[in-house]
């Protein structure tokens, strides 16, 4: 026993994991890979090559990312951003994505841009701009006549701009086999392929209004027109969007259209100039809101087809049979009509082709060839939320099928369904994030609330007061007994996070998404999603602040109105209607309660406000304005800059920003003061090629500072931060005379009172000043780095007491990451061309080096790949070393973060299981010993006087 | 109450021997020569030390008063000796803070310290009546020594950065400078 003891004491004290932080990465922090909301046409199930097993979900989605998303699990395994590389495209543009089976190859157009990628681990295979064209529609060439089955398949793209082209891409390298050009002046619509011929399908404007279809083939070998038919469909057709299908790949492609009063749906199989119509039955006395048409897209499955109509309340469907020897259309089977919404997809196992109907309690599987249900799943309690449309993959085993089905509901979440089963779900809507704010548990109100009352009590008053609260408190006790065994358990046996929640590091985090719904992230389960909750009443909203109260959160949209929120659940406790639109939203907090104050566009506070104290606003016209609280008529002071320059940001310092020591103690122990004011304003106006940042006192509208830089692409990212006594700011300059520096330049200045050492400048030792009276000007030093890449936000960690150093984040847009850079490698006192003398050591100084390297422990990303983060956040906890930084924008990104290291937390190193072991062999010891040496003391006494 | 026995026991046997006188040798005992080697001094030691007290024995006060002052002085003089060692001593140490070096601050404030408040004990033996007056500049001179070797305490813990003598030492007492008026911003 012993030598086990002695071997797990020494087990023990080898340290659990020699790299330092790799346990914390999923601990600390957590990332939601988002794609955004995934585009109904370019979303779809596929083997990303012949000999994988499982099929991968591929999406383009409306925000231009393309990924890979692992079925199992949901996560996402690759993604691209398109909009990077293409031109800005206009919000409508046509996000198109192809792919075809066993291929290992996506192509993917938007806007003027097409490109291909390896299916597999999203990969750039080709990519090729067409300047001044946008493309229309993206076809994969699926020929029959070609030998065997062609490890790459040749792209069809029709593009729109002065005229319509049709090229065929080469697979392998995106280049133009050949071009077919219609210069008719037809509005290009789309192009469908059979295996032996290319279709372009074009809208013919009619003499009197509508559109006529103008099909015209083309020979896929050599792009020659072989044959044009012009289908009448004026009266039908109004618009490109009245054509509800063009069908693509199947063996028998087809164009679907509805007459304008939705009595009769028109067919026809395209090569063919035959036109069938269909009567609609529409028996629910309600008109029919849309009709969607699903086909199966392979070229060996069956040419069937399901026509979805949907009114106000309910949904029904028919599935159509196409003779390929005929051409003829046939109606098949009717699908029941169902109230609520329906969610129809199509999916192929061989040429069979399957039918999956999503509703709000069940999942029903039908093969195209008859209307028997194959399946039928009910879901699990929670009606579902609306799905917009949904991919599935169906597979059958003998008579039984199995489906799992990914549906994007309208809150814009992805789902995937299995089998009746939910198995994850992707917040996909929180790509629209707005704004962000931690949630204030209410669990410490109470406590806070005797301690207020203890605190206005007589001296003999408040302690018994208090004694009677710890009195009260001792009910408390059994059960507090009851836990402790857990508790000392769970702490010896698990990481500290579970200790530590008491202290405020995982608070929830609140996020508003442009959808208008609110989301709850727990922090202490990798930010899954505790509640959601559609807070706006409108489909939108722009979000301008989320202000917190212990227990509830409020949320300020730009038209005046605000919500309030129950924090823990997500209900609704309050709204107040819009008012006026604004731009901001501005909180005085002096005394009690906070009050806000909208802000209107023309930077005019909405409200007045009793009360000393001053706002700050930004007007639409490029002005800084000052107002005193209780005059919103006249502003006190008016900020305009320099001629031909325009405000782009500004900023001030954060509403905590808690300062540990008001001086910098120098190497010979001199005290150099530091320039604190809470009125500072940074303001930031860019010129033709030129910016200055104008460092403004708030209150007078006095300029204290300011720094101008000239040879500066403006229309790189310029940002700009303060806090404390110092300011940062980041752009990109360029060579103007030969001292210049060229690249991306990241400038710290530091303010102080005064340049003299144990001087406190013109102030003295004064306890107070008034800004209008006697305002001193800082005293700036100021240090400027060059760094490798543009930073596209900064903010400042924040902790409780400000004694733990100040990390400033940057939002780093090229390498999709953040970085936290420690504020003292960016002292402004660095001494220049020379080395440190032995008092600048002493204060932690170092020799200056103009190129500022990011040190790769500095990435607070890591690994991870955080893309279009727009605003970082930073809270303090009540752990004095720990910060809370939460990003978001595109991406969510959120860690936990110590920028002096953990120094009031028990390490993951520190064990207390050796701890325990040791006390206990120690008791033992003592124990076995003490009888021992009791015995040998009282027999020397006696044998000495034997 | 506890009892004492009636009789005390009885000397043990080597109390008794150790009290009674050697035996003087017997004739023929004293007629046994000395071995070879062995010289017989004892009667001449007794000799002098006898011929010695009866020198000092007649040795007057005054004389005797110098000799203590003489005494006194050395005693006062003597942390000056240490001076040096100590300088030296501190100087080699250096100024970090370690614990070594801050033991050796100690002991060199509670050597000086314990002399200073043993002060007159120190000088307690030589104080006559005679040498009182005498003796007062011999403290001043001792306390003045071993404020000496106070000092050099003092000069290391300067040294060391331990005395609040620079302005950073006292920064956080101050305040911050409050503004009268308080800005709040809405830049959105």
């Amino acid at each position: 026993m012993w030598l086990q003891a002695t071997l797990l004491l020494l087990a023990s004290c080898v340290p659990s994991s020699l790299a330092i932080y790799f346990d914390e990465v999923n601990h600390v922090d957590y990332h939601h890979a988002l794609l955004g909301f995934p585009s109904p046409q370019s979303t779809f199930f596929l083997k990303p090559s012949a000999s994988s097993h499982g099929s991968l979900l591929y999406t383009l989605s409306e925000n231009s990312l393309l990924g890979a998303v692992n079925p199992k699990g949901g996560f996402l395994l690759w993604r691209q951003n398109l909009s990077r590389t293409a031109l800005p495209v206009d919000s409508n543009a046509h996000h198109l994505l192809r792919a075809s089976e066993g291929t290992n190859a996506l192509v993917s157009a938007l806007g003027d841009y097409l490109s291909s990628w390896t299916a597999l681990d999203g990969k750039l295979i080709w990519e090729n701009w067409f300047v001044d064209e946008t493309v229309a529609d993206l076809e994969l060439l699926e020929l029959e006549d070609a030998t065997a089955s062609p490890s790459v398949k040749d792209t069809v793209a029709l593009f729109g701009g002065k005229a319509a082209v049709v090229r065929r891409l080469d697979g392998d390298s995106g280049k133009t086999k050949w071009e077919h050009f219609d210069e008719s002046g037809d509005i290009p619509f789309q192009i469908s392929s059979s295996s032996t011929e290319v279709f372009y399908v074009s809208l013919q404007p009619s003499s009197r209004k509508g559109y006529r279809i103008k099909v015209t083939s083309l020979n896929p070998l050599n792009g020659r027109q072989t044959q044009q038919h012009v289908l009448n469909s004026e009266s039908d057709v109004t618009s490109a969007d009245s054509v509800l299908f063009v069908g693509a790949n199947t063996a028998a492609p087809f164009i679907a259209w509805a007459d304008q009063s939705r009595k009769a749906l028109k067919v026809n199989v395209i090569g063919t100039k035959q036109v069938q119509t269909f009567d609609i039955e529409n028996t629910s006395g309600e008109s029919i809101r849309s009709i969607t048409v699903h086909a199966p897209k392979k070229l060996e499955s069956l040419t069937h087809f399901l026509v979805h109509y949907e009114t106000e309340s309910t949904t029904w469907a028919e599935v159509y049979h196409i003779n390929l020897k005929s051409g003829s259309v046939s109606k098949a089977y009717d699908l029941p009509r169902l109230e609520g919404w329906s969610a129809f997809s199509t999916s192929n196992k061989d040429a069979n082709v399957y039918f999956t109907r999503i509703t709000q309690s069940e999942t029903t599987v039908v093969s195209s060839a008859s209307h028997g249900i194959l399946g039928r799943w009910t879901h699990q309690a929670p009606p579902m939320e609306q799905a917009l449309h949904s991919v599935s993959e169906v597979v059958s085993k003998g008579d039984t099928v199995a489906v799992r089905s990914a549906a994007v509901l309208a809150s814009g979440d992805w789902q995937l369904i299995r089998n009746g089963q939910t198995e994850w779900t992707r917040y996909e809507a929180l790509t629209g994030a707005q704004a962000a704010a931690w949630v204030e548990e209410d669990t410490q109100e109470d406590l806070v609330h005797q301690l207020q009352v203890e605190g206005h009590e007589s001296l003999s008053g408040a302690y018994l007061h208090r004694v009677k609260r710890h009195a009260r408190d001792l009910q408390h006790l059994p059960e507090w007994l009851k836990g402790l065994p857990k508790r000392i358990l769970t702490s010896i046996l698990t990481d500290e996070v579970s200790n530590l929640d008491g202290y405020g590091i995982v608070k929830p985090v609140l996020v508003a998404a442009e959808n208008g719904r609110v989301y709850s992230l727990d922090a202490g389960n990798h930010g899954a999603v505790v509640w959601k909750v559609k807070a706006a009443e409108a489909e939108s909203w722009n979000v301008k602040a989320i202000l917190t109260q212990p227990g509830s959160a409020t949320i300020y949209a730009d038209d005046g109105s605000s919500v309030t929120l129950d924090a823990s659940t997500g209900e609704i406790l309050e709204r107040s209607p819009a008012t006026v639109k604004i731009r901001s939203v501005a909180v005085a907090s002096d005394g009690t309660s906070p009050v806000t104050v909208g802000i209107q566009e023309n930077g005019v506070p909405a409200e007045v406000v009793n009360g000393p104290g001053f706002f700050v606003t930004l007007s639409d016209d490029g002005s800084v304005l000052g107002w005193i609280a209780s005059d919103n008529q006249r502003p006190a002071w008016q900020f305009r800059p320099a001629h031909g320059e325009k405000i782009i940001h500004a900023t001030s310092r954060p509403s905590h920003d808690p300062v540990a020591s008001i001086g910098k103690v120098l190497g010979n122990r001199s005290v150099l003061y530091k320039y604190l004011s809470p009125n500072l304003a940074l303001i930031t106006a860019v010129g033709e090629n030129s910016v200055t940042f104008y460092l403004l006192d708030a209150i007078s509208g006095r300029i204290l500072h300011t720094s101008f830089h000239q040879g500066v692409d403006t229309t790189q990212p310029i940002a700009s931060v303060i806090s404390e006594n110092w300011f940062a700011y980041s752009f990109w300059g360029d060579v103007i005379d030969p001292s210049d520096a060229k690249g991306y330049q990241l400038v710290i200045s530091e303010l102080y009172e005064s340049s003299i050492p144990n001087d406190r400048g013109p102030l003295g030792s004064a306890s107070n000043y008034s800004s209008i009276a006697d305002l001193p000007l800082p005293h700036v030093i100021s240090q400027a780095y060059i760094i490798s890449e543009p930073i596209s936000h900064m903010a400042v960690t924040q902790t409780r007491q400000g004694i733990t150093v100040r990390q400033l984040l940057c939002t780093l847009p090229k390498a999709n990451s953040i970085v936290g850079i420690p504020r003292p490698v960016l002292d402004a006192r660095r001494p220049v061309g020379r080395d440190p003398t032995a008092n600048e050591q002493e204060e932690g100084l170092f020799k200056y080096n103009p190129f500022l390297q990011f040190d790769g422990k500095w990435y607070l990303t890591h690994g991870r790949d955080v893309a279009g983060i727009k605003t970082v956040l930073s809270a303090p906890t009540m752990l004095e070393s720990t910060t809370l930084i939460f990003a978001f924008g595109s991406d969510i990104f959120a860690i936990r973060a110590t920028p002096s290291q953990a120094f009031d937390v028990l390490g993951k190193s520190f064990s207390k299981l050796q701890l325990v072991l040791t006390i206990v062999a120690l008791s033992i010891g003592v124990a076995v010993l003490a009888p021992m040496v009791r015995r040998k003391q009282i027999n020397t006494i006696w044998k000495a006087t034997s | 109450m506890a009892s004492l026995p009636l009789n005390p026991p009885p000397p043990p046997q080597w109390v008794v021997r150790m009290n009674t006188p050697m035996p003087s040798l017997s004739k023929d005992a004293s007629s046994i020569p000395d071995p070879p080697g062995y010289a017989k001094k004892m009667s001449a030691k007794n000799q002098r030390a006898q011929q010695s007290a009866a020198a000092s024995a007649p040795a007057k006060p005054v004389e005797t008063d110098t000799l203590k002052v003489k005494k006194a002085w050395e005693i006062a003089l003597a942390p000056s000796k240490q001076i040096p060692m100590n300088a030296i001593m501190m100087y080699m140490s250096g100024n970090s803070l370690q614990i070594f070096s801050i033991m050796m601050v100690f002991m060199l404030f509670k050597g000086p310290i314990q002399g200073l408040i043993n002060t007159n004990a120190v000088f307690a033996k030589f104080d006559t009546e005679g040498t009182h007056a005498k003796l007062l500049g011999v403290k001043a001179i001792y306390v003045v020594m071993q404020l000496g070797l106070l000092c050099l305490g003092v000069w290391k813990v300067n040294a060391m950065g331990l005395l609040p003598t620079t302005r950073s030492d006292w920064l956080a007492w101050e305040s911050e400078r409050q503004p009268l008026e308080r800005a709040y911003f809405a830049f959105g």
